[in-house]
């Protein structure tokens, strides 16, 4: 029996941008959330306040709710921070990995692109890199991260597995007048 | 002596219409580029740069359309966008304003509303009658008799302006975008571009926006100064990454907040663009438009603005006349006749400053020919230029709240107070030299960015992803320190000795305006509505003071005492492709919708969800399901994943029935109502361990649940420790149903003892399903058939898909649809919440009173269903029963009546009808009144058709195996 990989949302990338400005399918990096009060332990071990977000052992840590993180990254690095708050009684942690599609934009057209699909401010007073907050992208509630790339512009947008293969072409289609 | 002939037929071309051969100091053409159109049919050429405007005139043509009621002829009177008389059909487009829409290479052009032609134009006879045409004939006239109102429309239709759109035109592409610039500015002569300069040097970000499609204003047909001091501020906005220039497009509206509506009508990828703004400042520098006059025969071709005239010359080279009269009050008229002069058009001047007055251009319907003044002189001229002073576009002012207010001495209105994130610089704020303008916009540029700072600070403090501020933030805005622009005096001229037109676009004149206002229609707002004076596509650019002016010398007052009637948006047109923008309809899909696809799926869109219907043969596939196996993907079934200590407790809470004793292991079936006892919702809940349960709901209810579940936890009990997670899409979910479901899962699990005494129905087990770990089996299903329902983890959905097909090929699996699995659930007697249930429902109706434990504590709806089970309210409930037709090939629609009889009483209705494949009989679910919910009554089904036939209440719900024995093996 072969060993199963998981496989996207994103069947068919059409004609996502790859160059300056690239929209990137990350669904397969590993997504755990972790629910637990906002003052507590698995909150101070997290460190990372509701709207921010930061890099610690090869985990992105993302404060997307007042009560919810999202650890991003590879599966060992994950399953290890989570490991660090799985016993505090007070606790949860979901495995989201195959439950997110997660796209990366990146390129110095970025927001011009998300201007074009949701309606929040992206200048970098209101979105500066780390932030992280959510909001509807092409009708979609998705949960939204700035994470510069080597000093690039570059966004995080999550949405529910379903919604894969629409989001992505809906943000591929928002890029095309960018795209050189 | 009226001439009928005379009057329909026009001449359109005038000899002293010309392109000069001589290029102009601020010409935008490019004369070495020619451009090919066609004008009603004929061929011309133009220039690269031209507008159609320019073009048509720089071909000699005067006149280019008919006024909306009389169909007289018509030539430009502003040539900028504002000009009433330029609607024309270009292409398969209707209504393009031609003297702002750029002349490109093969444009078919051609005059709208005219029978036959623009020369010859027969609907001209209405001119014949228009002293029965007046202002508000069609309020007194085509009333009676009432019957004929649909002859009346069918011909007045044919009157109505605008151009013809086919219907089979390929419609262009439009999207929308947000943007939040920290200071939008409407409008790019000389003080919105210093104002953009200022505001972007002190750090600000800045949208500029500029109806025309260059920068520069009223700078760009000005003299060489002009010109120079534009190029220069042009070349500082460029140069400024910070600002944002948008050309051809317009600000059309300001709501609550500073949030703007941006017109976008030139962009490289669509052919509209709707920019909604959220600005910190606006600041509001549009000019000024310039008013036309009102005399008799004021609308005659020939008849022109001062500024029309500047344009025509000094941008596009064309000479609009060979003899011309200037009247005029301001530097702007006497800019104009030099302009004409300079390029050889003899002018007699005419100087309202002097007294001097106009009081008609005479000569043929065709153009003017003369100019009688008022005290008796004539003057032999074929083009006639009026300045005779500006309407402030105080659109956006009034949007915002403000109410300006009339100032006699410069005989024009101005913002009466400025609201903190509007400011107004330019011409709607004061007059001044080229200079004054940009150190006035410079100021306000400045000003709009320091507010605009204190506002975003206040932004980010906020916002808790925003950048943090160094410091708190002022309370109060930074104070306006500017010195006021000056107000040149100008004299108040609106209306000569004589009658002429007020709105163009509509075709009033000012005795329409006087005869109404003798009518009793005195105040602006009715004499509007009244006479449609304003209600045109000019919207009161160009008619709104001269029609408070005429009302005001009716009614004997002052303008200021009759007031202007209020701007609204949109500010120019917006195309309905604009306003729609990019369509989104987000679908979702399961990991498996791919090998549907490919496997001939018919799909049907259930909600948001793209699910397979059938795979071609619905009947066939209950059959072998009922027979052998068959999988079905399950994936929109809403799932919770439920975490804590208190589960229990809000299981209780949300659903009639008890969770208390689940054990771990184990599935139970949950009814939810919502507060009024009416079902919600139902679904299956499994219990994965200590503290971890995993919720399902109807496909529908999913998010719905979700937020009943969190409403409960947050407001109600925040002390329950619980953590409700969606994870509908986490999971692909597949139930394998049939009598060889077992071995067909048995031969891809080996880590799951499936055997009945180890995982019995209604149970759950996590284990190991063609090699994907961490899949929840289910003992459950919808069919009736011995079922599990897998769980897999998304990404590996396709792959268990796949395997279930080829493992289970030997055992005839095959898929099944959405249609089958509703056929079965039917035969089995399932409900469906919704569709068997209305918003009317409550639990007791459903035949489920069992789940209903009013010995617990509290749940959602007890009070309620604590009545609705008493025997008084029983007995007016409708009940949910199984029906079968008498004639068993009948299958009544959903939602056919069940009556009395031969009545019309109504006594229940069908809510889910099928063939049975199984049972090879129509099968229903229907609700019906309680006396008629007894097993065995006969009831009356009224069809679709209108026959009445018999059918039997069943004794229980299920139609195919009632005692649930195939499904517990």
């Amino acid at each position: 029996m072969s060993d199963p990989t998981l496989a996207s949302s994103v069947v068919d990338p059409g004609s996502a941008p790859t160059g300056a400005l690239a929209l990137i399918d990350r669904s397969d990096v590993t997504k755990l959330v972790v629910r637990a009060p906002h003052a507590g332990e698995t909150a101070t071990a997290l460190a990372t306040a509701h709207g921010r977000s930061r890099r610690a052992a090869g985990v992105t840590i993302l404060g997307q709710r007042p009560t919810e993180w999202l650890l991003v990254g590879e599966r060992a690095a994950c399953d290890a921070l989570a490991a660090e708050v799985a016993d505090d009684p007070a606790t949860s942690v979901i495995d989201l990995t195959h439950g997110r599609c997660l796209f990366e934009l990146r390129g110095a057209d970025g927001p011009r692109v998300m201007e074009k699909i949701n309606g929040l401010d992206w200048s970098d007073p209101m979105m500066p890199d780390g932030a992280v907050t959510g909001g509807s992208v092409a009708k979609v509630m998705s949960d939204l991260a700035r994470q510069d790339v080597d000093g690039t512009w570059a966004c995080w947008i999550a949405a529910d597995r379903s919604f894969g293969q629409y989001l992505f072409d809906a943000i591929a289609d928002a890029c095309r007048e960018f795209a050189h | 002596m009226l001439n009928p002939l005379g009057l329909l037929r026009t001449a359109t071309t005038a000899p002293g219409v010309r392109r000069l051969d001589t290029p102009q100091p601020g010409e935008v053409i490019d004369r070495d580029t020619s451009v090919r159109f066609t004008f009603n049919g004929a061929r011309l050429t133009g220039h690269e740069g031209d507008t159609i405007a320019s073009a048509l005139m720089g071909n000699g043509i005067r006149v280019v359309s008919r006024s909306m009621k009389y169909h007289r002829p018509r030539g430009y009177l502003t040539a900028d966008i504002w000009d009433p008389n330029g609607a024309l059909q270009v292409g398969d487009e209707p209504n393009v304003r031609s003297a702002h829409r750029l002349l490109t290479d093969g444009m078919a052009i051609s005059t709208q509303n005219v029978w036959p032609s623009l020369d010859l134009d027969v609907k001209a006879a209405n001119g014949l009658v228009s002293r029965f045409l007046t202002a508000g004939f069609y309020y007194k006239t085509f009333m009676k008799p009432a019957a004929l109102w649909p002859y009346y429309e069918k011909v007045l239709a044919t009157f109505a302006p605008g151009g013809t759109v086919d219907l089979d035109t390929p419609h262009g592409e439009f999207d929308k975008r947000y943007a939040h610039p920290d200071v939008l500015i409407a409008g790019a002569g000389p003080a919105g571009m210093a104002a953009a300069v200022a505001a972007a040097d002190e750090g600000a970000s800045v949208m500029l926006v500029e109806t025309e499609h260059e920068l520069g204003g009223h700078l760009r047909w000005g003299d060489e100064a002009e010109l120079a001091a534009a190029a220069e501020l042009i070349h500082a906005v460029r140069s400024r990454p910070e600002i944002e220039v948008l050309t051809d497009a317009t600000v059309t509206g300001r709501y609550e907040d500073n949030w703007c509506a941006i017109s976008q009508r030139t962009h490289t990828h669509v052919a509209e663009r709707l920019i909604k703004a959220r600005a910190k400042v606006l600041v509001v520098a549009p000019g000024l438009i310039e008013r036309p006059y009102v005399f008799a025969g004021n609308d005659k071709p020939g008849v022109m603005t001062a500024g029309a005239v500047r344009r025509l010359v000094n941008m596009y080279g064309v000479q609009p006349g060979d003899r011309a009269v200037v009247f005029t009050a301001n530097t702007h008229g006497d800019a104009a006749a030099d302009d004409l002069e300079r390029i050889g058009v003899p002018v007699q001047r005419v100087d309202a400053r002097a007294g001097e007055r106009i009081a008609e251009a005479t000569g043929p319907d065709a153009g003017v020919a003369g100019v009688t003044l008022v005290d008796g002189r004539t003057i032999e001229a074929d083009l006639l230029v009026t300045a005779v002073g500006w309407t402030a576009p105080t659109s956006l002012l009034n949007m915002a709240g403000d109410r300006p207010v009339y100032d006699r001495a410069t005989a024009r209105f101005f913002g009466s107070a400025e609201i903190d994130n509007v400011l107004t610089t330019g011409g709607i704020a004061g007059d001044g030299t080229v200079t004054e303008l940009v150190g006035h916009g410079s100021a306000t540029g400045r000003l709009a960015a320091r507010r605009a700072a204190v506002i975003g600070a206040h932004l980010r403090a906020a916002t808790v992803w925003a950048a943090p501020v160094d410091t708190t933030p002022p309370a109060t805005l930074p104070a306006d320190d500017r010195s006021p622009l000056g107000r040149d005096a100008h004299p108040e001229l609106f209306r000569s000795t004589t009658h002429g037109i007020v709105d163009y676009s509509e075709d009033v004149g000012s005795k329409d305006l006087v005869a109404a206002a003798t009518e009793g229609y005195d105040s602006i707002e009715l004499l509007k509505r009244y006479t449609t004076a304003t209600m045109g596509p000019a919207q009161g650019k160009l008619e709104t003071v001269n029609t408070a002016a005429v009302l005001a010398e009716a009614r004997g007052e002052r303008i200021e005492d009759v007031g202007t009637t209020v701007w609204r948006p949109p500010f120019v047109p917006v195309s309905l492709g604009a306003l729609a923008g990019r369509v989104f309809e987000p679908t979702r899909v399961s990991s498996i919708q791919p090998w549907h696809e490919a496997n001939g799926a018919t799909p049907i869109l259930a909600g948001q969800w793209i699910r397979p219907e059938h795979y071609g043969d619905p009947a066939a596939e209950v059959l072998a399901t009922r027979a052998g196996v068959g999988i079905i993907d399950v994936t929109p079934l809403g799932k919770l994943d439920l975490r804590g200590p208190d589960v229990p407790k809000l299981l209780e809470q949300l659903y009639t029935n008890k969770w208390q004793k689940l054990p771990v292991g184990g599935v139970r079936y949950g009814l939810m109502c919502a507060e009024d006892g009416v079902v919600m919702d139902d679904g299956v809940t499994a219990r994965l361990g200590d503290e971890h349960y995993l919720m399902t709901t109807t496909s529908s209810g999913a998010a719905s649940v979700w937020e009943w579940a969190e409403m409960w936890l947050q407001t109600e009990h925040p002390d329950w420790q619980v953590h409700v997670t969606p994870v509908t899409t986490a999971y692909t979910s597949i139930n394998v149903a049939g009598p060889k479901s077992r071995e067909l899962v048995g031969r891809l699990c080996d880590d799951v003892d499936l055997s009945p005494e180890a995982f019995a129905y209604m149970q759950v087990r996590t284990g190991t399903v063609a090699g994907v770990a961490d899949c929840v089996m289910w003992r459950i299903g919808f069919t009736g058939e011995l079922s599990y329902e897998l769980h897999v983890p998304a990404g590996h959905g396709l792959h268990v898909w796949e395997r279930l097909l080829a493992e289970g090929a030997d055992l005839g699996v095959r898929p099944f649809g959405l249609e089958a699995q509703r056929i079965m659930r039917l035969e089995k007697g399932h409900f469906i919440v919704g569709q068997d249930t209305d918003g009317l429902t409550k639990a007791p109706s459903t035949g489920l009173e069992s789940l209903i434990k009013l010995d617990k504590d509290d749940f959602a709806g007890k009070p309620e269903l604590a009545w609705a089970l008493s025997p008084e309210a029983l007995a007016s409930a409708p009940r949910v029963v199984a029906i079968q037709p008498d004639d068993p090939t009948i299958v009544p629609d959903e939602a056919c009546q069940i009556v009395g009889g031969e009545t019309t009483e109504i006594l229940g209705r069908i809510t889910s009808s099928r063939m049975s494949p199984t049972l090879g009989r129509s099968i229903c679910l229907g609700q019906v009144v309680p006396t008629l919910a007894a097993p065995g009554t006969k009831l009356t089904v009224l069809l679709v058709d209108g026959r009445r036939v018999p059918a039997t209440v069943m004794e229980h719900h299920a139609h195919y195996d009632p005692e649930g024995a195939r499904l517990r093996v």
